[in-house]
């Protein structure tokens, strides 16, 4: 199995006929995902790629089966698309936006914990279930199938362990990145949880970076709940005190959230440290020994 | 963005938020005219101010001036001090701490209470950690009685009705100006009830485009106080000086630690951080390349791209327009791969600048490069 989607996941895109829209759109089919529709208000009744585009989202599940949504909103409007995929019970969102503000964030993630729809994002690349779907940014070419689950708060850093691995020959079950934060609607250790209870993912790999407490918060729970093996790399060693490294939440103050304090609690946790992609590699093939 | 003392108790002030009574002292000789017992109260952004001296109470009667001299003349933490407020001098009975801000991870705005106000909360937090209480806000409800009931009891104060109108107010500050904290450390207990002694508040950057009016007073305020008015936030890059000589551009954060990590281990150091940021364009490369550039230490430029959302024809334009116009007078290295890479590399090829696909490489290459321009 994978986590989160697979080549059964139906996926409507909201803001299908925008730049970025359009373009993940195209990818997105490219790579085998099921795109059944789209939405953009005033736009109903045209098309993207030969996928059908909506007004509303109620028209869209009137003609089709959904399952997924991932959302290429505005940050202005992002908050009401978002609660119209949460109203219609979409049970999984990829808010790929960045800088909605976050009052607004935490009325979304919030509003689809009552309502039943899970959050990933905001300002996440997305997910890819390599060989089987992918929703959202992560270049198909750099996955390919295989047993190592992969979180990562960065899409760029999870392009680069998977395009590092892929080359190694080391298949991935699912690939997610949950976005820069500094909210976010499904954390690392969501994640972790999923890997732990998927039978095909044999090895975890997390990644993450300095500032916040999110690997702290995966590093309880893996210490408690993770019997399979766990690696993880956390950048950002080289970075000064007190600066905020492009990520909201990527900021070291005093002794927390260094790398070393994050690296500290993992061990202890059981995972094993790796500092490049490089590492992960190598230990990856150490454990298959 | 962060507010003044006295910013953030005018936004308090509008919803209820019962504050001192004071007055702003632009200049030093604005003092004179205070007659009454008060307390002087430098107006900066960093932390630690009474530590450092930047606040003192005058009992009415002895030399107002210097006092003030005093103050005014100081420096907090890289920071001059050009605004004082004065406010009346209160009799305290008690003092507590009130916050709402979030927690990211729980994704949930939470309402901080401690009855140990007026020292520093992150001491409390260490030290007695029982004296603290975060009770999660569900922002589709709102606060619920029963919560605001529990906090008037952790706190042990007894007029419920006072403290839960306060706690409401808060959050209507925190809704209704998009603030990401708003702090009352200490909240005073006094013969006339709750007073707000300070006031922290931080609004979001990113609600600007609804806070316009806002932002821009607030602006207007600071410009004021420090003689140079910012200008609001225009593009999504990060940008970062540190103490190296290679300059580094990427397209992603979490990319661009690694590589920052990467360089050191090479045995160099960046001369900057630079995140191109969630909109990413043939501009704001050319962007980008502008700011490191301007460095003097940069002696080695490395890119760092791996597109998913960032498109590699347009990382090429900008990089290519940035070549025309004023030319690379330091070695480059780009790593460059993601999507539409071939037609980035094409464009690359086409006015010979190579591209590396692998990051060490790339990485080496930079850190080579410094050391061939400085023997």
């Amino acid at each position: 199995m994978t986590i989160l989607i697979n080549k059964d996941t139906k996926v409507l895109v909201q803001g299908i006929t925008g730049r970025s829209g359009r373009l993940q759109t195209e990818n997105m089919l490219a790579y085998g995902t099921q795109v059944v529709a789209g939405v953009t208000p005033g736009k109903g009744g045209t098309s993207v790629q030969g996928v059908p585009v909506y007004n509303y989202v109620k028209e869209a599940v009137a003609s089709h089966d959904i399952n997924a949504a991932i959302s290429f909103v505005p940050p202005p409007f992002a908050k009401d698309a978002c609660f119209e995929i949460i109203d219609h019970k979409i049970p999984l969102l990829v808010l790929t936006t960045e800088g909605i503000p976050e009052n607004d964030v935490l009325e979304i993630i919030q509003y689809g914990r009552l309502k039943g729809t899970r959050v990933l994002g905001p300002g996440t690349a997305g997910l890819i279930s390599p060989g089987e779907a992918k929703i959202g940014a992560h270049p198909g070419r750099m996955y390919t199938k295989g047993e190592v689950g992969i979180v990562s708060k960065s899409g760029a850093l999870s392009y680069e362990v998977g395009k590092n691995l892929t080359e190694a020959g080391i298949g991935q079950t699912t690939v997610v990145g949950v976005g820069g934060g500094p909210i976010w609607g499904f954390t690392q250790k969501d994640a972790v949880e999923l890997f732990q209870q998927d039978d095909e993912t044999k090895i975890i790999v997390l990644l993450g970076e300095i500032g916040g407490s999110m690997e702290d918060e995966a590093a309880a729970y893996i210490k408690a709940h993770v019997t399979k093996p766990v690696i993880a790399m956390i950048v950002g060693r080289a970075a000064p005190e007190g600066k905020s490294l492009g990520h909201a939440g990527a900021i070291i103050e005093g002794s927390k959230g260094t790398a070393e304090s994050k690296a500290a609690l993992l061990t202890a946790a059981g995972a094993k440290m790796a500092t490049t992609p490089q590492e992960i590699i190598a230990l990856i093939k150490e454990l298959r020994m | 963005m962060n507010l003044y003392e006295f910013q953030g108790k005018q936004l308090y002030q509008t919803m209820g938020i019962p504050i001192p009574k004071g007055q702003l002292i632009w200049q030093k000789e604005d003092a004179k005219r205070l007659e009454k017992a008060c307390a002087l109260k430098a107006q900066v952004l960093t932390g630690g101010r009474g530590k450092a001296g930047g606040i003192k109470l005058w009992d009415g009667k002895s030399d107002i001036m210097a006092l003030v001299n005093h103050i005014m003349d100081l420096n907090i933490h890289g920071e001059a001090v050009n605004l004082l407020l004065a406010e009346e001098a209160i009799h305290i009975k008690d003092e507590y701490y009130v916050a709402i801000t979030y927690k990211g991870s729980d994704a949930q705005p939470i309402l901080v209470l401690s009855p140990e106000g007026g020292v520093d909360i992150e001491a409390v937090a260490e030290h007695t950690p029982e004296k603290i209480c975060t009770l999660p806000i569900d922002p589709v409800t709102g606060i619920k009685a029963y919560q605001l009931k529990y906090a008037a009891e952790f706190l042990g104060y007894d007029k419920e009705e006072e403290l839960s109108q306060l706690i409401l107010n808060l959050y209507r500050v925190y809704k209704t100006y998009d603030a990401t904290l708003a702090e009352i450390n200490p909240l005073a207990v006094t013969e006339k009830g709750l007073l707000a002694l300070d006031a922290k508040v931080v609004l979001d950057d990113h609600a600007e485009f609804r806070q316009e009016a806002l932002f821009n007073q607030l602006r207007d305020e600071a410009g004021k106080i420090t003689g140079t008015r910012e200008s609001g936030h225009k593009d999504t890059i990060t940008y970062v000086e540190l103490d190296g000589n290679v300059g580094l551009i990427s397209d992603g954060a979490g990319t661009g630690m690694l590589t920052l990590d990467l360089i050191k281990d090479a045995g160099a150091q960046a001369a900057n951080f630079c995140e191109l940021g969630g909109i990413t364009n043939a501009q704001v490369m050319y962007d980008a390349l502008k700011k490191v550039m301007a460095n003097p230490n940069v002696k080695s430029v490395l890119i760092v791209l791996i597109g998913g959302f960032n498109r590699m024809d347009e990382m090429a334009d900008g990089i290519i327009r940035y070549q025309e116009e004023y030319g690379f007078h330091v070695p480059l290295s780009i790593r460059m791969c993601g999507t539409l890479e071939e037609v980035g590399k094409e464009k690359m090829q086409a006015v010979n600048i190579p591209t590396y696909d692998q990051l060490p490489e790339a990485v080496i290459h930079a850190v080579k490069n410094i050391q061939e321009v400085t023997p």
